[in-house]
């Protein structure tokens, strides 16, 4: 298959391609256990195999994919003839940013491959983790494990050849119950990625055990507990809401793709622009932002983007000041020349699709927020005065441009005087970004920091869903409007 | 068909080979996407896939193999089936029997096909884009948009018998946007279509003409918070009764906790008298499917009748685990049609120019809807593409985006003052996964007053 790829690329680059790549999947399985009040409601296998081309003419795109394998060159054929028509609508010719030829391959780090797991032992391992969480208090509840392995070949006509081999595993645990006024309560556990690898072995019995019963304890805490207080108030974020305030009001802000308009038909756009990188004050001092897409055991590591450049660590907000997007070939050429400087030097490496039959674009990779140095979360308490601990994403709803947001969160914990008072229960706020990150007052320091997987962020027409990380630490901000 | 069917009977075989009790489906997807930015072709794509679904059963035990294939790879689908085989006896038993899908008739249903929308070409989708922005695009006003359109194939069997369902539909969506470069203002326009025939790129040239002048030339204001008498258009409508059939009119979802509507509310008044909610198999249009997954064929199933609640839905498996009837619902979409009223008003531009009583606040699509608090029904978005305020004194203002979290019967509760009698055809579609063309009939408008907008952006 390799070979008659080669031959394809070239052909159409002697036919007048700028550029032409394509990524293969030999094969990408899955496997998706989901156990609801004991229930195994789920216990399936995927497996995909196919091709995707993506052709660059007259500067344009278009793309091609098809898991019908037996005619490549019609696959080949019809990526040309979508970026030749595409071609008689060109406002700015896509231009490719510099990147070197690299013949490579990337495995991610593990030692168990879980598609060797026998079926009977992740069915015990959720068995175990059904029981731990069929306690008082609980009216629904709910473990789940999802495996991914992907092999992807990428060849472009630059004479690139890089091989991936991936493998992830996402599990999950959620208790439900009814409060005091009849209405649902929910807390859940998603592990953070704490080894170096993210292989079977990563799953912690012991860790989810604890877990299974925190969440429980804290689910029949909500049951009885009044509601969160309104008004203006600090919020301490715990990094299992941190992680979606960083994702949805930093992360797709700083998508460059998002910034220069390619995504107002659907996503959105930003309020970021470009003459605001170097100037726009993100966040208070505190705040440093970076695309980290080498944390070896998070989604958000893969070696090589779609684009064939190598995985990076970039800034994006330094001590409050903006400084980096989240960027591939295409848009960091555009970005440089429709400002007139040069802004970007090169692609971030963030160019990433879904699938094989996807088109690259923008993605997150890990985009964390680096440690402080206010203490850990108790000492980061006693320094407030008054204000809601809040945890657990149950809602988020953002702007179009990314300016302004609101989150609901499954727990809080009243703050008076410096005390962590009661579990207060359907915790809510609200902010435009800027401001909410000047109000950035402290952020906590390594022990409070771990990276969140994510594996459901959407974005793109046609659609895709991308998985990645972000390492977040606990962070209080000030004068902040909540309930509502 | 024939190859399909080929292909599902020889599957069949090869399930009874192994001594499986199994359900195959497949899904063919031949998928066209034409996406527009700053007033360019940013990506041009299709798709070809094709995806099987086998499901093994054995009593009260379940598993099931996807593959997105090969269509010649006989081989790979036979050793899908030896894995199915391999993992059945190592499944968990379930607390209840799944019902296993028995065909007793053959089922074949195209009314959803247009072999001229399936044809349609790379050139005709790029003539409609141009159409529908001719002399609308400037320096700073920049064209973005889909035009996405493609054929969805589904067919069913079971191992117990040769009766096989089969299902062909077509499909387009269209969502044309127009956005200012140096004000960050958007607008849209959308279009739903089946047939070749329903696409109309003039029609939503008009709307886009209309919102751009006034987004060019009326005043730009940061509403204050508070209550609003509110004009939803169709995509607001469309997105709101999508989210409050799924959280509310579900089975599923009363039974596991999260329903807003209770057991003891069928029966009852729960929403605006003037509201009428059903799911109907016959609108083709919505893409709508006579026979279910199990072979049910489907019926009108009214959900709320003069604002009084019905009934729920059930899907199969649930249904199977409470012990419910299941209401030929295990379908990738349903056909939701809310009826119209009597308000005459039919065009946005006849709403622009309607006497009026009162200020009212446009809302056209609400982005970004999440649910705050199930039980309640609470949601939460903010206003996008092309919200208006229309002052009683007949001036025009343009807001900057508004949020509102509000309950969904806020929205179609008693707070109803007006439907438009016109409906039109909203296409909620999304590609996230497989090809699942989807739309709902709602009315052109609906007014409700007191609609609370709790924050108010400073600017665009």
């Amino acid at each position: 298959m390799k070979d008659t790829i080669r031959k394809e690329l070239d052909k159409l680059h002697a036919m007048g391609a700028h550029y032409v790549d394509a990524r293969w999947y030999p094969r990408e399985d899955s496997n998706f256990l989901f156990m609801w009040n004991g229930n195994l409601k789920e216990n399936s296998f995927s497996s995909q195999t196919g091709l995707g081309v993506r052709v660059l003419y007259n500067g344009a795109w278009g793309f091609s994919a098809s898991s019908d394998l037996s005619n490549p060159d019609a696959i080949f054929g019809k990526a040309f003839e979508n970026a030749r028509i595409a071609s008689e609508r060109v406002t700015f010719p896509v231009r490719l940013a510099e990147k070197e030829a690299i013949t490579d391959s990337f495995t991610s780090p593990n030692e168990i491959d879980p598609f060797s797991i026998g079926l009977d032992q992740k069915v015990a391992f959720l068995q175990k983790m059904d029981v731990a969480l069929n306690q008082a208090g609980v009216v629904q509840r709910a473990s789940s494990m999802k495996f991914v392995r992907k092999q992807i070949v990428f060849m472009d006509s630059e004479g690139s050849e890089i091989e991936k081999n991936i493998i992830e595993v996402y599990p999950s645990l959620q208790v439900r119950g009814i409060d005091k006024d009849g209405g649902m309560q929910a807390r859940d556990y998603l592990p953070g990625r704490t080894g170096p690898t993210r292989g079977w072995e990563s799953l912690d019995e012991k860790l989810f055990l604890e877990n299974a019963d925190r969440i429980v304890r804290e689910l029949n805490q909500l049951l009885v507990a009044d509601d969160a207080p309104n008004g203006k108030m600090s919020v301490i974020l715990l990094p299992d809401i941190m992680y979606l305030q960083t994702h949805e009001t930093i992360g797709h802000a700083l998508e460059l793709d998002r910034i220069l308009g390619y995504e107002l038909s659907f996503a959105g756009g930003s309020f970021v622009r470009l003459e605001d990188f170097g100037k726009l004050h993100y966040g208070s001092d505190k705040l440093t932002v970076r695309a980290d897409a080498l944390v070896p055991n998070s989604p958000g590591s893969f070696g090589y983007d779609d684009d064939g450049v190598p995985a990076q660590d970039n800034l994006l907000i330094d001590k409050g000041l903006l400084v980096g997007a989240i960027t591939g070939r295409q848009m960091a050429e555009e970005a440089n020349a429709k400002a007139k400087k040069r802004i970007f030097e090169g692609s971030s490496g963030a160019n990433r699709a879904t699938s094989f039959y996807r088109v690259p674009m923008e993605r997150m990779t890990n985009i964390n927020v680096d440690p402080g140095t206010d203490g850990n979360l108790d000492d980061i308490i006693a320094k407030t005065e008054y204000g809601v601990v809040m945890d657990g994403d149950k809602s988020w709803s953002i702007g179009s441009n990314r300016e302004q947001f609101h989150f609901a969160c499954h727990i809080g914990w009243l703050v008076e005087n410096g005390e962590k008072k009661g579990v207060v229960k359907n915790p809510t706020y609200r902010g435009e970004t800027v401001p909410f990150y000047n109000s950035l007052s402290a952020v906590g320091d390594e022990s409070t920091w771990h990276v969140h997987y994510v594996d459901n962020c959407g974005k793109g027409a046609p659609n895709q869903i991308m998985q990645l990380g972000h390492g977040v630490p606990v962070c209080r901000f000030d004068d902040v409007q909540v309930g509502e | 068909m024939n190859q399909v069917i080929e292909l599902l009977k020889t599957l069949r075989e090869a399930a009874l080979e192994r001594n499986l009790k199994a359900f195959i489906s497949y899904h063919e997807e031949d998928s066209y996407l034409m996406r527009f930015a700053n007033s360019a072709i940013s990506l041009n794509t299709n798709e070809h896939l094709i995806r099987l679904n086998f499901t093994a059963f054995d009593g009260h035990k379940r598993a099931s193999f996807e593959m997105i294939v090969d269509p010649k790879d006989l081989d790979g689908m036979r050793q899908a089936l030896d894995r199915l085989a391999e993992m059945l006896p190592h499944a968990q038993p379930l607390t209840y029997e799944p019902t296993f899908p028995v065909y007793e008739r053959d089922v074949v249903d195209t009314r959803a096909y247009d072999p001229a929308l399936a044809a349609l070409s790379n050139e005709e989708r790029l003539a409609y884009f141009n159409t529908l922005a001719e002399g609308l695009e400037s320096d700073d006003v920049k064209l973005s948009g889909i035009f996405a359109n493609g054929v969805t194939t589904t067919a069913q069997i079971s191992t117990a018998s040769e009766h096989t369902q089969f299902f062909r539909s077509t499909d387009a969506q269209i969502t044309a946007v127009l956005s200012s470069e140096s004000l960050k203002w958007e607008v849209n326009a959308e279009q739903s279509a089946q047939k070749k025939s329903d696409l109309n790129a003039k029609a939503l040239h008009e709307d886009l003409a209309l919102l751009v002048s006034h987004y060019q030339h009326d005043q730009a204001v940061q509403l204050p918070v508070g209550k609003y008498t509110v004009v939803f258009g169709p995509a607001a409508i469309a997105e709101l009764t999508e989210m409050m059939g799924f959280y509310g009119m579900h089975g599923a979802a009363l039974k596991q906790g999260f329903s807003f509507l209770k057991e003891e509310d069928r029966g009852k008044l729960a929403f605006s008298p003037k509201i009428q909610l059903a799911d109907d198999p016959n609108q083709v249009e919505l893409f709508a499917q006579e026979a279910d997954a199990f072979g049910r064929l489907r019926k009108t199933f009214s959900l709320v009748k003069d604002g009084i609640f019905q009934n729920f839905v059930w899907d199969q498996d649930s249904a199977d685990e409470f012990g419910e009837t299941a209401t030929g619902h295990d379908v990738m979409h349903f056909s939701l049609t809310m009826d119209g009223g009597d308000s005459p008003i039919a065009t946005l531009k006849e709403l622009l120019e309607m006497p009026r009583e009162q200020d009212i606040l446009y809302i056209p699509y609400i982005h970004y809807m999440n649910v705050v608090n199930p039980t309640q029904g609470m949601i939460t978005g903010s206003s996008r593409f092309g919200a208006l305020y229309l002052k009683k004194d007949g001036s025009v203002q343009v807001p900057f985006n508004v949020r509102l979290t509000q309950r969904f019967q806020d929205f179609f509760g008693e707070g109803v003052e007006w439907l438009s009698k016109k409906q039109v055809v909203y296409n909620t579609s999304n590609s996230y996964g497989q090809r699942n063309p989807n739309a709902l009939k709602c009315p052109r408008f609906i007014c409700v007053k007191d609609i609370e907008i709790s924050h108010s952006n400073p600017s665009y």
